[in-house]
């Protein structure tokens, strides 16, 4: 039997929705739903235990019975036992139900709801009243019920917290079991406990199903891993290194002031006219189309077109063309773009990526310090890439460069990070992952970001200025 | 008419030049430019090394401008586009020579006379001519009006190299050199250091050394191993290949491509490991095939260094200039007929480690060629450190030109002078491999070994893996990679 979600939209209370979902699980599927904290994980799997207000669209062959695991079950069990109370006020003291009277049910396979409460150790609390429980206890009957409820579907939202490791083990091992006959559904926030049998992933946000991944295409299944650690974890973004300080800037002066600007060849006019002035703490977002020169104004200011030599250009404190080499402008400045990818070929390791940072260079040319590497490896652990610190950077995939190129753009702490198009040639769940780490970046909003993209309608939360380039007529 | 300076001296001077050496320490340059800041560099010509130094000394904080002849101003050719594109100041001889303060001569040799003769009077009191390269002084003796200070600083690397080294935060191995006849002031060592350190070359590593010492390992280097073996081995390999049947398409290709892919390995690991790349009985037969065309072409490498030293090959190659280059034309047309200049390269699939297995021939002619250059160039007393720029560290940067464009790239990126040298190279060694290469099948060049080939005599085996790693080149080749510092990581 297939269960199949199409087109639907949930409401629960508090006006949380699930949009958009379509969802086909198989029998002898095993899924693991994921995602950050209110993506609708759980909202997800009530749907299949049949909770929430459909909106539209249609739920089919949802089976029966199920046995749920998850906090609101536990919460209702819990009330319930409260309101049994309530309602017997006026008796001397209600002692309240007993555990054995609510594990052993009718629908209970009671051989099989010993042997769970065997291996939980919960034999000592058979007598005692349900809500007398702790959490935990009350969470390990619920657990007991559960799989001891001949379901036909198991969801085990979040089953493994609070547990202790050897519980935790020993209920891995015998849902190992279970998995052999009984298709399982589980809401966990974390990969790592990923049981074996978990075949695939559905990963949650803002209430839409955003990917489904086969468990064995280890690609998508890895970049799902990191975008879910990105999400979830609450890293901070790394300090700067004290040793290697950019110099002050004085707050009374703009980080950047370009003015009639003009870039020529001898045989044609890229950029006439242009003024642009960025102030600290401004967010900007530049667009145009192809050839309308957005990249040529960033490298007037980065320092890497020959022409900013002969144009009014004010950076980080320099009027340039007298006397500064472009080593003291690009310390100030954090820079990304698909021209870089290119050029960033080296066989370097991860970590000497990112240290490459301190020092704009590509490659490792200097020793760097011991804080330097301590402070590369906070990045790699930010990213998820601590395991792979000394991995050589051409052998990454491409999505997994971008980002650790990012983190080097970053791990000086720039006045000024530009992010040229950093998002092309990457796929949906890269994009999201980038724009994960910048959404990370901005939050901290000690940088002032410049975020370059073909379509001016495409914008980033958080960026309010913008400037938008026409393609030049070669008129003049 | 002009007079080779070297040949003035007397042989106590001779051996003192040559064997002027010395890497210099790092913090050696912790002056940085300060030596040129505000001073007015102009640099004559804007081709290869011209454009690619000013662009890394401009970025560097120091002033430069260009000055072209008229007619290159006149005609807008490329060399004033280069300049003006960039945004530099360009202007005539008699505009911008006036205010310099130094001079850098990057025009092609064969044009120094007249250019030097042209500007040096327009020159003002005590300034500095720079040249990258010694040949005008060393082997014209050129004289240079006594109130200049004359030095050479000169990137071991094509002008391209010199950019995109310096755009990545390093720079390339430089040699840097003070006239001694001309330095007035006694402050030309301080002026080459600022000037190495505007081009990036501090970070690579640089060289104390003399116009001499420069001039003689630079050409020995250019016209043996570098240019001059792969071009022959060029031409040999692919004729064999022909020869014996096999796809042209795919001929060109292994070769074209092969000398990139099997000197990349020289970069990492020096000559050991290019051969540590073949597999046993492969590595056993390029040492052998190696040893073989040693003992073969060394008196060729012989005789290319002692008509350097002794002025036969200058003297030659500037009756050609006098003779509006004849030869050079010619021999440059001929190469362009080569069956192996005409034949495209196939679109068939070449893995990595394929150009190491069906090449080993070609790994042969590296090893031969680096070492009997090295050896012949040390034994003319030259040292290590300039013998190992001059052979083994150039030949992957030559040989990535060759995989742009075959030859003919190659010979249009390198110096004329370089190119001279080359096909003088190439006319000798072809029929001087004649009959070795009579006995050489597809076994080491195009097929590689048979599985039937695969025995190995296990004390042969660490009797060549000893040899490989104590010979000269492979020591100071490892310091000076290690000087580099994470160079190695770059690719
Ligand atoms: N190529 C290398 O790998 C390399 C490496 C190290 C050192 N060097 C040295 O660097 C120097 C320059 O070599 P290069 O390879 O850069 O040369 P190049 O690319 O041929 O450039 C020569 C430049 O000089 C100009 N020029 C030619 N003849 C001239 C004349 N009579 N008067 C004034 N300008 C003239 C040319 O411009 P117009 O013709 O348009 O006037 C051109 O801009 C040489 O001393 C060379 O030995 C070269």
């Amino acid at each position: 039997m297939t269960i199949q979600l199409t087109d639907l939209h949930v409401e629960f209370d508090q006006g949380f929705q699930l949009k958009h979902i379509n969802w086909q699980v198989e029998k002898q599927q095993h899924w693991l739903i994921t995602g950050a904290n209110g993506a609708g994980k759980s909202a997800l799997a009530a749907v299949l235990a049949g909770y929430g207000d459909i909106q539209s669209g249609s739920t089919g062959g949802l089976p029966s019975p199920i046995g749920w695991v998850s906090f609101e079950a536990q919460a209702e069990l819990i009330d319930a036992e409260l309101k049994k109370d309530d309602a017997d006020i006026t008796d001397v003291i209600s002692l309240g139900t007993p555990v054995r009277e609510i594990i052993f049910t009718s629908e209970i396979d009671a051989a099989i709801a010993q042997d769970l409460i065997t291996k939980f150790e919960l034999d000592y609390l058979l007598n005692r009243a349900f809500r007398k429980l702790s959490t935990g206890e009350s969470r390990k009957v619920m657990i007991i019920r559960a799989l001891s409820c001949k379901a036909e579907l198991l969801i085990l939202d979040e089953p493994f917290d609070g547990l202790d490791s050897s519980t935790h083990a020993m209920l891995q091992t015998h849902l190992s079991g279970l998995a052999q006959h009984t298709p399982i559904v589980m809401v966990l926030n974390r990969f790592d406990e990923i049981p074996d049998f978990v075949s695939h992933v559905a990963y949650m946000e803002n209430g839409e199903l955003r990917h489904q991944v086969e468990r064995n295409d280890e690609a998508a299944y890895a970049e799902l891993y990191q975008l879910l650690h990105l999400k979830t974890t609450q890293l901070q973004i790394p300090p700067a290194d004290t040793d290697t300080d950019i110099p002050a800037l004085n707050p009374q002066q703009p980080l950047v002031k370009l003015t009639n600007i003009c870039v020529k060849y001898t045989d044609m006019v890229l950029i006439n006219n242009l003024d642009w002035t960025i102030e600290a703490n401004q967010h900007w977002q530049l667009s145009g189309p192809n050839g309308s020169g957005k990249t040529a104004i960033l490298s007037l200011i980065t320092g890497d077109h020959p022409q900013c030599y002969t144009n009014d250009i004010f950076v980080f404190g320099f009027q340039r063309g007298n006397g500064e080499s472009i080593w003291q402008i690009k310390q100030f400045i954090g820079y990304v773009s698909t021209a870089l990818q290119w050029e960033y070929r080296v066989g370097t390791s991860l970590r000497n990526v990112i240290i490459s940072g301190f020092y704009d260079s590509i490659g490792l040319y200097s020793k760097s310090t011991d804080r330097q590497k301590q402070i590369a490896d906070q990045w790699l652990t930010l990213l998820g890439m601590q395991d792979r610190a000394d991995y050589p950077f051409n052998k990454l995939s491409y999505g997994d460069q971008r980002l650790l190129l990012i983190a080097r753009a970053m791990v000086k702490h720039p006045p000024l990070l530009i992010l040229d198009e950093p998002c092309l040639g990457l796929d949906d769940i890269n994009r999201q992952l980038v724009l994960a780490l910048i959404e990370k970046i901005c939050e901290a909003n000690e940088t002032s970001v410049i975020y370059v993209n073909h379509h001016a309608q495409d914008r980033i939360a958080g960026i309010d200025n913008y400037l938008a380039l026409e393609k030049s007529a070669d008129n003049s | 008419m002009s007079n080779n300076y070297f040949n003035t001296l007397p042989l106590r001077e001779q051996l003192e030049q040559l064997a002027k050496c010395r890497f210099m320490h790092m913090n050696e340059f912790t002056e940085g430019v300060d030596a040129l800041k505000g001073k007015k560099m102009v640099i004559i010509g804007c081709g290869a090394q011209g454009l690619n130094q000013g662009l890394n000394l401009r970025d560097s904080g120091l002033d430069v401008s260009y000055t072209l002849r008229q007619a290159a101003i006149d005609e807008k050719r490329q060399s004033y586009k280069n300049a003006a594109d960039n945004g530099f100041t360009v202007g005539t001889y008699e505009e911008l020579i006036p205010t310099a303060d130094i001079v850098l001569n990057l025009t092609p040799d064969k044009q120094h006379t007249p250019v030097v003769t042209a500007v040096m009077p327009l020159m003002k009191q005590g300034a500095c001519l720079s040249y990258s390269h010694g040949f005008n002084i060393v082997e014209e003796g050129m004289q240079i009006r006594e109130d200049l200070t004359v030095i050479m600083v000169a990137p071991k690397c094509p002008g391209s190299e010199v950019r995109a080294e310096y755009v990545r935060g390093f720079g390339v191995p430089t040699l840097i050199a003070v006239h001694e006849d001309n330095d007035p002031q006694g402050h030309g060592l301080a002026l080459a250091k600022a000037y190495a350190v505007g081009t990036g070359g501090h970070k690579a590593g640089v060289l104390m050394s003399s116009f001499i010492a420069e001039v003689k390992s630079d050409l020995m280097g250019e016209q043996t191993i570098l240019c001059g073996m792969l071009q022959t081995g060029s031409l040999l390999c692919f004729d064999k290949m022909i020869d014996k049947g096999m796809d042209a398409g795919y001929a060109s290709k292994l070769i074209q491509f092969g000398w990139e892919t099997i000197t990349e390995a020289l970069k990492y690991g020096g000559v050991t490991n290019m051969l540590d790349r073949l597999s046993n009985p492969a590595k056993i037969k390029a040492f052998d095939l190696s040893e073989e065309l040693k003992v073969i072409m060394r008196p060729l490498y012989n005789k290319h260094q002692d008509d350097i030293i002794n002025g036969t090959f200058s003297s030659t190659m500037m009756a050609d200039w006098a003779n509006d280059d004849v030869n050079l034309l010619g021999w440059r047309a001929e190469t362009g007929e080569t069956a192996f200049e005409k034949t495209p390269a196939g679109d068939m699939e070449i893995s990595e480690q394929e150009y190491f297995d069906h090449g080993i021939l070609m790994v042969a002619m590296v090893k031969a060629g680096v070492e009997l250059a090295f050896e012949t160039m040390t034994a003319a007393g030259i040292i290590a450190d300039s013998a190992y720029y001059e052979s083994l560290h150039e030949t992957p940067l030559i040989a990535n030109t060759i995989a742009r464009k075959k030859l003919y790239e190659m010979n249009a990126t390198i110096s004329d002078t370089a190119e001279y040298g080359c096909y003088l190279y190439n006319h000798a060694c072809l029929p001087l491999l004649g009959d070795f290469m009579k006995n050489i099948d597809t076994d080491v060049i195009g097929r590689g070994l048979s599985s039937d080939d695969n025995g190995v005599d296990n004390a042969r085996l660490i009797e060549i893996n000893a040899a490989l790693r104590s010979h000269p080149v492979e020591a100071i080749g490892a310091t000076l990679r290690g000087h580099m510092a994470d160079m190695k990581k770059i690719v």
